[in-house]
């Protein structure tokens, strides 16, 4: 093995530690980024997870089959089951009630028994009945769970009502016991109960042992217009409200890997049917998913950036290992090696190379994720989830692939190196030309970069960037030696000396140029994104976003509350009406089967609204706005029927459009109207948003209600149990805990997002060093030149540190310049994010450029200073 | 094979520069047996360094015939040259050529090992000791003088035992005292392997000792005293 023996030989030399070096950085960097970004995402996903209680949830009207459940068993899935249903429960008699205040509001509904809280906008609670003695009874979405729930996440419960203190609430993985109900605050003041009081549900009575702080997989919204009740499934059967024909949704929750479940799901996939409703976070948090999802892009977006860095790194140490190689292959060949022989040699000295800094940048790559992981642990009390194997055969691959197309081409002429070198050492070597080296590189970047992210659109901003840096850097550079002619006459010893040292290797310095260009291009733009994805993400849920809900609240009620919140300072925003109704007709004909079955708010009544103005969110897709009453008869229309906005995917879903006529049931009640409109609206952004708005007074004669938000914050909790105590027909729904769980989840991605930050940055840094210490060489003979000669250590300093912040604040322009290629292509189409100049960048990059290039340059070129000139020049020379 | 060990019939060198067509070399001829020595000489830019290297199968003549070893290289490509070199040739150049990142032993051993000879470490150690330079097996090259560089490549040029060695002002960078050492050593090699030389010098010492003397004039050869009543160049 002579490769071996050479190699080992030439790894006391600079070019092969640099080789190695920049090999171990590239399979150390993606493997580590990687590594870390599949743990970050899996812990990401399984927090996020915890919104649904499980990995994944199916859902249906009937009970799952026990079949599943083993086949379930088999793919190593965890599992647990729950019943979701509707029931009134009664306050027990035999509680020391206290109730004094009852039958205070005036509700003029009536309880509806019906759907399940997991299809939107559900139903409706009841006030408090006939009272007979001091009994109270109250609508109540029951959950009938086992050990084990959830699957993902944790309960926070309470002994005290509308707890916020930490001291008063306790994190559990347990369930409640057999005879024992969790309930939320509201159903204790609702029912005017208190712990340990007891409730029936249907024939079972149950001890109120504890409050629910929260509950991980309520969901936000406006799903849970009842307050819970979290009972026992084994108490279940002894309720006896459990009757054919009762409204129950039978969950499934699973939880395992993502192979796992993938796999359990793709075979589970033909046996599910119309009722069988499977819920991932997707369908559950849409908002939260899609932060998730851009968190991915980014992370991926890393990736390919560390990749990118290591085959800069690549290029430039190959590079000059080939330099440093001519002579010894010029050598060999006078020896008697065939272009053959050294073709053999340098691959297997290349493949020892990379086979052994595979190995340690597996190893390096590992220690630093670990490393990482526990500093996450300890500054962010998660514990990172295990990732998966593809990380490292994803370093491996990019570092044989950096190996093969960055590392290859400058090496490739040495075998055809004529060793008549050895005699003329000014015989041109004919090396790859350097526009095919570009030309390879790049189309190898785009490769990698197209195969790891499966994104064409990503793929191309990264190309069109390298094109701009490329050409612009080209253009500079001319621009810069053209300059260089007419301040170099000019100019003071230590300027003339750098201008002439950048004119002297304009060849170099040009690629130096773009090399730095590339590395802080890269470094720009991970900046950027990572800063506006996170300035996205705090927009999205401002912290003042209105966290409770207040519905149902009777007409004469309105001036009361908000006056009552307003006593606390608590704004209260927009009140809204309210009336449930019913779609009964289109066009005035019954819907079919077929198309209520495809659309379940046909079968059930929904909340209409109407609004003088269009809502603040919604957008207008087709039709128009109602205008004022005055642009009505000036324009002399003749009013027609009462005109309705629809939303816009319900439209579409039921087959209508601006014109259509539709009828509605209000409590048996009917009115007929037209769409004159149609709305998109984000439906999770934590807002009340309707399926139907009217044009003001039309549904004036079918007794409305309000409804109402605001935040409150912890400290003013205590008047959301006041409100419900003095109204107790009013309903409040509390999103705080899920907006704090979002905004919890949101904050990690974020960090996760400046920890892979921090690692690419410190990658960008040493890639730069590298590429800095590759130019020193040249420069070190002459630098001892001329110290020999006698120049003082002052101009040689500050010429160096001239000519390198020159490189570097040029390549500081140019790196902004493609970064904001980049960007606006990753904006656009990777991350949907509005497009908008990034003028921090036109101020850092050319100050970073020439800071970190200048410096460096220095730092790199000082050893050669306080070396005797003698010894520099024998080891140069 | 014969007695003759380097046979070189008409030789022509043409290169192309900026100012047209240089005519280097100009119908050299010359023949060489075996274990005798030729010293070339020239003024600087007479083409000696051009001539050595078509020779030594570095180069190929523009036109003409070179024979080494009974083997005629105008019929070879690069890699049978190649493999002509590997089995015939060795070299000492003008700026020693050792590698900066090896060793003095590890210099020696890298042509032994390049042709897979056997013992490789043992024959380097004992050249190097046969050079006088046993104690200095692991320094670098950069570590070493001149004259130490020159000896190491001396080394490493007849551990391979070639047939036939060429040097390129293989004194040219010394004092005249290391140079004379230099020479005493490599003609003392020569004897003991029955080496042939081919040595480019300027120094008249050097090319008196040889068997045979050429001088190039403008890539000419000159017709020396001898030479001219032999009418032609033939040792
Ligand atoms: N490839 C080439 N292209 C252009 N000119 C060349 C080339 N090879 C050799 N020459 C020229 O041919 C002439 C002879 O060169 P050569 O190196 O053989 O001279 P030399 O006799 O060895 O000189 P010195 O004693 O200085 O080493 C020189 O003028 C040289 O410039
Ligand atoms: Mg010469």
């Amino acid at each position: 093995m002579l490769a071996a023996k050479l190699l080992w030989r030439n790894a006391r030399s600079a070019e092969v530690k640099l080789l190695f070096t920049a090999l171990l950085l590239a399979v150390a960097m993606v493997t580590a980024i990687g590594l870390l970004s599949d743990r970050l995402e899996a812990t990401l996903l399984k927090q996020s997870n915890s919104f649904i209680g499980a990995d994944r949830q199916i859902y249906s009207p009937q009970p799952i089959s026990p079949l599943w459940s083993q086949q379930a068993q088999a793919f190593g899935l965890q599992q647990v089951r729950l019943e979701n249903f509707s029931s009134m429960v009664f306050s027990s008699p035999a509680a020391e009630g206290y109730s004094v205040q009852s039958a205070q509001g005036s509700s003029s509904q009536t309880a509806e028994g019906s759907s399940s809280q997991t299809a939107e906008g559900s139903s409706v609670q009841s006030a408090d009945g006939p009272a007979a003695f001091e009994e109270r009874m109250q609508l109540a979405a029951i959950k009938a769970v086992e050990p084990g729930y959830p699957l993902v996440g944790q309960m926070e419960i309470s002994t005290v009502p509308f707890a916020t203190r930490s001291v008063d609430i306790e994190k559990t993985d347990a369930v409640p016991g057999l005879g024992e109900a969790w309930v939320d605050s509201r159903l204790l003041a609702q029912l005017d109960l208190n712990i340990n009081n007891s409730v029936f549900v249907g024939e079972k009575r149950l001890k109120i042992t504890r409050v629910i702080i929260t509950e991980p997989d309520r969901g936000g919204g406006f799903s849970l217009f009842a307050p819970r009740l979290m009972m026992n499934r084994a108490d279940l059967a002894a309720t006896e409200v459990i009757q054919p024909g009762s409204r129950i949704a039978y969950h499934w929750l699973l939880a395992g890997t993502e192979p796992q479940l993938k796999a359990f799901l793709d075979k589970l996939q033909p046996e599910l049917s119309d009722h069988h409703q499977l819920v991932d976070l997707e369908r559950a948090q849409q908002g939260l998913a899609s932060t998730l999802a851009t968190a991915r892009q980014f992370l991926l977006l890393a990736v390919v950036i560390a990749m990118l860095l290591a085959g800069i790194a690549l290029v430039i140490s190959s590079s000059r290992f080939a330099a440093r190689h001519t002579e010894q292959v010029a050598l060999l060949k006078s020896l008697g090696a065939s272009s053959w022989k050294i073709r053999r040699l340098y691959l297997g000295q290349l493949l020892l190379l990379a086979l052994a800094s595979s190995v340690a940048g597996l190893l390096l790559a590992e220690i630093l994720q670990r490393l990482i992981a526990l500093a996450v642990v300890m500054m962010a009390a998660v514990e990172l989830q295990p990732g998966s194997y593809r990380p490292y055969v994803l370093g491996i691959v990019s570092g044989v692939t950096c190996l093969i197309f960055f590392a290859l081409p400058p090496l490739w002429h040495l075998p055809k190196i004529s060793p008549l070198r050895i005699l003329r050492q000014d015989l041109p070597v004919s090396s790859v030309r350097i526009t095919v080296q570009v030309l390879l590189g790049t189309l190898a970047v785009l490769l990698l970069v197209y195969l790891f992210s499966g994104n064409i659109w990503l793929t191309l901003s990264v190309g069109a960037a390298l094109l701009a840096v490329v050409s612009v850097a080209a253009l500079v550079a001319l621009g810069l030696l053209r300059l260089s002619h007419t301040l170099g006459s000019s100019a003071g010893s230590i300027w003339r000396l750098a201008i002439a040292g950048i004119k002297r290797r304009s060849g170099q310095s040009l690629l130096q140029v773009v090399v730095f260009a590339i590395a802080l291009l890269l470094l720009l733009t991970m900046y950027a994104v990572r800063t506006s994805l996170i300035d996205e993400w705090q927009l999205q849920l401002p912290t003042d976003a209105p966290n409770h809900f207040l519905i149902n609240i009777a007409p004469e009620q309105v001036d009361a509350v908000a006056e009552k919140l307003q006593r606390r300072g608590l704004n209260t925003a927009e009140i809204y009406p309210m009336v449930r109704g019913r779609l009964v007709k289109i066009n005035a004909v019954e819907p079919s089967p077929a198309l209520r079955k495809k659309v379940p708010l046909l079968r059930r009544e929904a909340n209409i609204s109407w609004s003088k103005n269009l809502p603040a969110d919604n957008q207008l897709s087709s039709g128009k706005w109602w205008h004022s009453e005055e642009e009505f008869e000036s324009k002399g229309q003749q009013r027609g029927l009462p005109r309705v906005s629809v939303e816009s995917k319900l439209a579409k879903k039921l087959g209508v459009g601006v014109g259509t006529k539709l009828q509605f049931s209000f409590g048996g009640l009917t009115l007929d109207a037209q769409i004159s409109s149609l709305r998109q609206l984000e439906w999770d952004n934590m807002k009340p948003n309707f399926y139907f708005i009217f044009e003001p007074q039309v549904l004036d004669k079918f007794s409305p209600m309000y409804m109402t938000s605001s935040h409150i914050p912890p400290s003013e909790k205590a008047v959301v149990a006041e409100v419900l105590r003095d109204y107790p027909t009013i309903v409040v729904i509390e999103i705080d805990k899920v907006i704090e769980q979002i905004r919890d989840i949101v904050d990690k991605v974020g960090r996760a997002v400046e920890v892979v930050l921090a690692l690419v940055l410190v990658g960008g840094i040493l890639v730069l060093a590298a590429a800095v210490n590759a130019s020193i060489d040249s420069r070190l003979q002459e630098v001892g030149l001329i110290r020999a000669l006698g120049s003082s250590r002052k101009l040689i300093l500050g010429s160096l540190a001239i000519e390198f912040s020159l490189l570097g604040a040029c390549a500081g322009i140019i790196a902004v310049l493609g970064s904001e290629a980049l960007l606006l292509g990753l904006q656009q189409q990777v991350f949907k994010m509005p497009v908008a100049p990034h003028y921090e960048l036109w101020l850092a990059g050319p100050l970073l450029g020439t800071l970190l290039v200048g410096s460096l340059g220095v730092f790199s070129c000082r050893r050669v200073l306080n070396t005797p000139p003698s010894v520099v020049l024998r080891e140069v020379g | 094979m014969g007695q003759i060990m380097l046979q070189v019939n008409a030789i022509n060198k043409r290169v192309n520069t900026f100012n047209g067509e240089l005519e280097i070399l100009k119908d050299v001829s010359l023949s060489l047996n075996r274990g005798q020595s030729l010293a070339i000489t020239g003024a600087s830019g007479s083409g000696k360094s051009t001539l050595l290297g078509i020779l030594a199968g570095l180069d190929t003549p523009s036109s003409g015939r070179v024979c080494l070893a009974g083997v005629d290289l105008s019929e070879l490509d690069e890699e049978g040259r190649a493999r002509v070199r590997a089995e015939q040739v060795g070299f000492v150049f003008q700026s020693f050529q050792l590698l900066p990142g090896l060793t003095a032993l590890e210099n020696v051993m890298l042509p032994l090992e390049l042709h897979g000879v056997g013992s490789a470490k043992k024959r380097a150690e004992n050249f190097l000791a046969r050079v006088g330079l046993a104690e200095r097996l692991s320094h670098y090259p950069k570590q070493l003088s001149g004259g130490e560089q020159q000896r190491v490549a001396i080394a490493r040029a007849f551990a391979s035992e070639p047939k036939i060695l060429f040097a390129d002002e293989p004194t040219g960078n010394l004092d005249s005292v290391t140079g004379a050492k230099i020479i005493e050593l490599v003609f003392e090699l020569n004897r003991e392997q029955g080496t042939t030389l081919v040595l480019v010098t300027h120094e008249q010492r050097l090319a008196d000792r040889c068997d045979c003397h050429l001088t190039l004039e403008a890539g000419a050869v000159l017709p020396s005293v001898e030479q001219q009543a032999t009418e032609f160049l033939s040792c």
